[in-house]
């Protein structure tokens, strides 16, 4: 009872006074207002924190893996994932090239 | 507030002997490496009073620990050495982390094979400027070289038997070069090079190596002629410590950072080489740089000729497509050298593409985007996060980029740095070894093949350390060394340390960096180096114009990269003048004004009856190279390329040919 008489007497000063006054008591007039929904919602900060959590899934790796580890075609274990690297002269890996 | 504080102490004293904690070792050995070097070193005031010098003594000092370094650190370690590493990064950060190709070696799993046609290939990529008794050595020993690393447990890729997969890569092939492609190449999936350098790391713990991390070694102590150590600045604290030993070994990489586009890390910057320089020694071949034509402009990472293979096409900033004009047959598909020489000249003539005109574009959107996912997948990502565009929409802005340097510090088929004189021929340096990128032992020659490269690092590396267990024994007495030795570098730093000049280092470097990229490049004419090696003549007379703005001493950035950029500069101004004096076109330095290979005899030709031309008057010769460092003026001499192997019956050697594929 008393905060909303406080943040009453407030609000008229709240024009004249300026936004100081305005962001100090902005919260406990919303929560008093009770007008937050038709408000935007708070942004998250672009904080790593921030991007990480919209990003739920996992980026799929565009070079799969072979069953086993076995390359089917060339019969290699252990060899590197996806197209034989060298099939086109050079090392190439993700459409980057390593070694040529 | 006392009794609260006695209590804490009583209460942790009794939780420290509650839990008993586990015994330290009780053995003798010490940990692997030992941060200050407490044990043998003692502070001097010999070169400076504000300066405070940490005097240590080893056995042998290896500046660098990549895939040479490491190797040649445990080689030596091994051998009963006391052995320090000093090294400005990491042992695992170094850039052979990078290298993901594979290493080459004849050791015959997928079909026959003979390391001797392996030496052909090797010969004949160098295109006859590589020193055939190395190339030999090299060959020879790398199915040794390879089951050793095997050994030390790096994963190798196996075929169903369980040996190791070899895959065609990098030129090589059979019966000399008569029989097909050769099988050669084994790799770790695709990250050879990070899991040798984490094998070698590995393998190094074994041994009581001292490694001095983050270290940035300033200068080599040479007396007589003779090197006796290494002068270092540790990063950490600031402090300068001298290095004594008897072996000195340089195993520093390359120095890719000099131009403005190249795949090496930002750590690549020469350090070995211009130490050498600055010793009054000789560097090799310095003007043989490898160049990719399609590297993604600013960030450096190369895009595949794939690219081209699968249909994608180079556009210029007029959305012409210009290698029609160049190669009319082979267009896009044209070979490597014409590509990159093309994109070059279209950028010197103006047509660039961006903001500053200074690259061209690789278009590959008009391909169906399905076609692009099955048959180059991962190239959306590639393109996204390095070039920020997306491969669907616009195009991806390239440049010919440097990949790796063939040149380096001379050094002969051990590993044992020599100098050369017309009279007395080529003179071994006591005391200084290098292997890797560093050095040029000429493998390579004017171009490298590729997976030689990991080939090299390991047995040269390999290689230093044997030279070095056969000319000294562990424990030898050092011979004296003046007390101010190394004040030269450690007054160097102060003036760097304290420099209030106009230019900053970033911008001096960027103006190095541009103007390499645009005069000593691929495109590559008698006008063009002039103008470069004027221009880079200027660009090292403002380093004493040079401002630092750090004026502390501990974790000093800007010294260091100031520090770098003096490297670079010696590098850089060595590597235009000596293309700017070879008249030919060799491997990979092309001229448009002398474009063909000028050797003794004219090899396109039948040889009988031709008169044989004088050491003076061609060009199959290594370059050798000092600089005045107060002046930046290069003196430029020559030295005969070695062309015999080292058992003419074991292995005949290769007669110069012409070389074409």
């Amino acid at each position: 009872m008393s905060l909303l008489r406080v943040c009453a007497s407030t609000s008229i000063f709240r024009s004249t006074q300026g936004l100081f006054v305005e962001s100090a008591f902005t919260g406990c007039l919303r929560t008093a207002s009770g007008a937050a929904k038709d408000k935007e919602p708070l942004r998250k900060a672009k904080t790593p924190q921030g991007r990480f959590d919209m990003n739920d899934e996992k980026t799929k790796d565009p070079l799969e893996k072979f069953p086993d580890d076995v390359n089917p075609a060339t019969k290699e274990h252990g060899g590197p994932r996806g197209p034989e690297p060298t099939r086109y002269g050079d090392w190439e890996r993700k459409g980057r090239c390593v070694d040529f | 507030m006392a009794a609260l504080s006695t209590a804490s102490r009583v209460l942790a004293k009794k939780v420290l002997s509650a839990k008993a904690l586990p015994a330290v070792s009780q053995s003798s050995r010490k940990l692997h490496f030992s941060v200050y070097g407490k044990n043998n070193s003692k502070v001097s005031d010999g070169i400076s009073t504000q300066y405070p010098v940490v005097d240590h003594e080893f056995d042998a000092v290896v500046v660098g620990a990549g895939g040479a370094g490491l190797r040649a650190a445990f080689g030596l370690s091994e051998a009963g050495f006391n052995t320090a590493c000093v090294t400005k990064l990491f042992p695992t950060r170094s850039h052979t982390v990078a290298a993901q190709g594979g290493i080459n070696a004849a050791l015959g799993n997928m079909e026959g094979d003979d390391w001797r046609w392996h030496f052909y290939d090797t010969v004949k990529g160098s295109d006859w400027l590589g020193d055939q008794d190395a190339i030999h050595y090299m060959t020879e020993q790398a199915p040794h070289a390879v089951v050793e690393l095997e050994n030390f447990g790096m994963p190798f890729s196996r075929t169903e038997d369980g040996k190791i997969y070899q895959r065609a890569f990098g030129g090589q092939s059979l019966k000399f070069g008569k029989g097909g492609q050769a099988h050669r190449c084994c790799c770790v999936a695709d990250r050879t090079g990070h899991s040798l350098l984490h094998t070698l790391y590995g393998r190094s713990l074994r041994y009581d190596t001292s490694y001095f991390v983050e270290y940035f070694a300033l200068d080599l102590l040479m007396e007589d002629g003779e090197c006796k150590g290494v002068i270092a600045l540790c990063m950490e604290d600031g402090s300068i410590h001298r290095f004594r030993s008897k072996n000195t070994v340089i195993a520093t990489g390359g120095y890719g950072r000099t131009y403005f586009s190249c795949t090496s890390a930002h750590t690549s910057t020469g350090d070995g080489n211009a130490m050498v320089t600055r010793a009054g020694l000789p560097c090799q071949d310095l003007e043989f740089v490898q160049f990719h034509p399609t590297g993604i402009y600013g960030a450096g990472c190369l895009i595949t000729e794939g690219c081209r293979g699968e249909g994608g096409i180079l556009i210029n900033s007029e959305g012409e497509r210009f290698m029609e004009r160049y190669a009319p047959n082979a267009k896009d598909l044209a070979s490597r050298d014409v590509v990159s020489r093309s994109i070059t000249i279209e950028i010197r003539e103006g047509r660039g593409c961006g903001p500053e005109k200074d690259h061209a574009y690789l278009q590959l959107h008009h391909l169906p985007p399905q076609q692009l996912a099955t048959r180059l997948p991962g190239i959306s990502e590639t393109a996204m996060i390095f070039a920020g565009v997306d491969v669907t929409k616009e195009p991806i802005p390239v440049l010919p980029t440097v990949h790796y340097n063939m040149g380096g510090i001379p050094t002969n088929y051990r590993g044992q740095v020599i100098t050369h004189t017309p009279e007395e021929g080529d003179k071994v340096v006591p005391g200084l070894f290098a292997c890797g990128e560093a050095a040029c032992a000429s493998v390579h020659g004017a171009n490298r093949l590729g997976a030689n490269s990991l080939l090299d690092l390991v047995v040269f590396g390999r290689a230093c350390a044997h030279t070095i267990a056969d000319i000294c024994t562990p424990g030898e007495k050092l011979s004296p060394l003046k007390t101010n030795a190394g004040e030269e570098s450690v007054a160097n730093l102060d003036k760097l340390r304290f420099a209030d000049g106009n230019m900053r280092t970033s911008e001096i470097r960027v103006n190095m960096q541009k103007t390499m990229q645009n005069h000593a490049a691929v495109f590559r004419t008698g006008k063009v180096l002039k103008e470069g090696c004027d221009k880079m003549d200027a660009v090292y007379q403002t380093l004493d114009d040079i401002k630092t703005f750090d004026r502390g001493i501990v974790w000093n950035t800007d010294l260091v990269e100031t520090l770098e950029l003096q490297n670079l500069m010696l590098n850089a101004v060595q590597t235009i003048n000596s293309a700017e004096q070879r008249q030919e076109s060799r491997g990979a330095h092309s001229r448009e004004d002398f474009k063909d290979r000028m050797d003794e005899l004219d090899y396109a030709k039948p040889l009988a009856g031709q008169v044989r031309k004088p050491f003076e008057e061609h060009w199959r010769k290594h370059t050798l190279s000092t600089v005045d460092p107060k002046t930046g003026k290069v003196t430029l001499k020559y030295r005969p390329v070695i062309d015999n192997s080292l058992d003419a019956e074991d292995c005949a050697a290769i007669p110069p040919a012409i070389r074409s594929y």
